[in-house]
């Protein structure tokens, strides 16, 4: 394939307008996908497309932790007063337990390799597409 | 040397090039700095992008599916896999459009491939857990393909450059 892009050794100005139009992709994402306000936060525990267990975080009076061992790598998530994490887990890419602690709703930390979820939604609207307009 | 012979070797030099860099990425995976899933330099773009300009949208797929397989057979699992190939395809297609549009350089090309690759992965990760929860792990890494991008972008142009595979086979 002949193209003149292959060729150039310098940035162009038409490369400044890609780099905005991605930005101008995440700037929109970011504001379609902005966290619900309230103060009730839910948490939402899926494994595989079930729910295994639901928390009020903001009702939640002392720390609590859920040990997953039917999940394909066992698990443990630690649950305190308005925030969430994944503790433990025995999954081979520990991004779960990396995303550390979460409290606000519109949060979530997925664990992929053990197609687990836990969002977090407020009280009034559950999901973010009905903010948008 | 036969012309087909030639075309089989290059393209198995390059597989063997994007597989050696998808490994030494592993090896030293960008997630430690910054802890966001399926963030990644994408040195083995460096070989779509080479394989596109030097030689044929044709073997820029082929090296890049035969990539994909048998990366997944040295350490990956099928999910991996779907990841690698659907993020691999986009930001290939996209990348292929890129090229012909006249006025970017391949700082532009591999800034949109990146964005393409990271978009890919994530409509994949929808699609395996069945929820939207990974859309919002898309725009930062968005923003990161800018950085990614323009990195592999300009490694891509002393690469394209400084190899000039002949035209001819």
């Amino acid at each position: 394939m002949r193209s003149p892009a292959a060729e150039r050794r310098r940035p162009t100005p038409w490369d400044a307008v890609v780099a905005l139009a991605v930005v101008a992709f995440a700037v929109v994402l970011i504001f379609l996908l902005r966290p619900t306000q309230g103060s009730a936060v839910t948490a939402v525990i899926t494994l595989d497309g079930e729910t295994v267990a639901q928390y009020r975080l903001d009702q939640l009076d002392q720390p609590e932790t859920l040990t997953l061992n039917e999940a394909p790598y066992p698990l443990t998530i630690a649950i305190e007063p308005g925030r969430i994490c994944i503790d433990h887990s025995e999954c081979p890419s520990q991004d779960c337990v990396h995303t550390g602690w979460i409290s606000r709703s519109g949060q979530q930390i997925i664990c992929l390799p053990n197609r687990l979820v836990i969002s977090l939604s407020g009280s009034e609207a559950e999901e973010f597409d009905a903010v948008t307009g | 040397m036969s012309g087909s012979l030639r075309r089989l070797t290059r393209s198995a030099v390059l597989t063997a090039l994007a597989l050696a860099l998808s490994v030494a990425e592993g090896l030293v995976p960008l997630t430690i700095l910054f802890p966001l899933p399926g963030l990644r330099l994408g040195l083995a773009n460096l070989v779509t992008v080479y394989a596109l300009c030097r030689l044929s949208g044709r073997e820029a797929l082929l090296i890049l599916v035969a990539r994909c397989l048998l990366g997944s057979l040295l350490g990956g699992n099928l999910m991996a896999l779907a990841f690698s190939l659907t993020g691999g395809l986009l930001a290939l297609a996209v990348m292929a459009l890129a090229l012909r549009l006249p006025g970017l350089s391949l700082f532009g090309v591999s800034i949109a491939g990146a964005a393409a690759h990271n978009t890919g992965q994530i409509l994949a990760a929808m699609v395996v857990l069945g929820t939207r929860a990974p859309l919002v792990y898309l725009p930062p890494l968005l923003l990161c393909s800018l950085v990614t991008g323009a990195v592999t972008g300009g490694a891509s142009i002393l690469l394209v450059h400084r190899v000039p595979f002949s035209g001819r086979t």
